[in-house]
């Protein structure tokens, strides 16, 4: 592991001309499963948020007897 | 559920005569030039025959094609093998181009038309959203772009400009 920037900047170049240059249906099919990740996350983070324990809100009623 | 299914089906309904040609466009359309990068849904561009006497162009003979095949509308989507599918019609004459110019590439066997490479940048480079700079980036970066037949599109559509503009935001490391 190395903390030199440019060296970091470089591997990342070199990983994205990697992944760019394989077979077109292997890259769709890295779609696929990056679709599936992202729909997992976004399905855990509804039901995180259903699970949310909330307070409800004071119902305000208004007196209308006239009295 | 995968998009080389998708490709499949959309194959079957232009050989069917359901829509005169298509060709992918957008994110999934990039990735047969670059790495791929996460997207939600697939942009199909096709081409409707004109039917006489019609002004509006209606989506429903595509919609019926795969309602009947199982797919299902969801609001503009309809969802094929698990994706959903967006189709488009030609909109700009740069969109036109791209579609009358569009490649075929292999898919493990099954052909599939997308956008050339050139023609997805100075589509995102038109368009101009936040995601269409980062992509038309990638498409520089990756050196895709076969750079006289990009400067040709840019030309005919009016883009020289907005290129420059670019080039000058996100190109040019020197004030």
């Amino acid at each position: 592991m190395t903390f030199d920037l440019q060296r970091v900047l470089e591997s990342k170049r070199a990983l994205r001309r990697n992944l760019a240059g394989r077979p077109v249906a292997e890259k769709l099919a890295m779609l696929d499963a990056l679709r599936d990740r992202a729909r997992a996350i976004r399905g855990a983070a509804t039901r995180q948020e259903t699970a949310v324990l909330r307070e409800s809100p004071p119902e305000y009623r208004v007196n209308t007897r006239k009295d | 559920m995968s998009i080389a299914q998708v490709i499949s089906a959309i194959n079957g309904m232009e050989a069917d005569g359901v829509v005169g040609r298509y060709a992918i466009g957008g994110a999934v359309g990039a990735t047969f030039y670059l790495e791929p990068v996460a997207t939600l849904d697939v942009d199909i561009f096709v081409a409707f025959r004109e039917e006489p006497g019609q002004i509006l162009i209606s989506l429903r003979p595509i919609f019926d094609y795969f309602v009947a095949r199982g797919g299902v509308i969801e609001g503009e989507y309809i969802i094929l093998a698990g994706w959903p599918v967006q189709f488009l019609p030609p909109t700009t004459p740069l969109v036109e181009e791209a579609l009358r110019e569009a490649v075929t590439a292999d898919v493990d066997g099954v052909p599939a038309r997308v956008f050339t490479a050139e023609h997805l940048a100075a589509i995102a480079l038109q368009t101009g959203r936040a995601k269409d700079k980062a992509r038309l980036l990638q498409f520089v970066e990756a050196g895709a772009l076969e750079v006289e037949r990009f400067q040709a599109i840019l030309k005919r559509h009016g883009l020289v400009d907005r290129w420059g503009e670019f080039e000058l935001t996100f190109l040019k490391n020197e004030p």
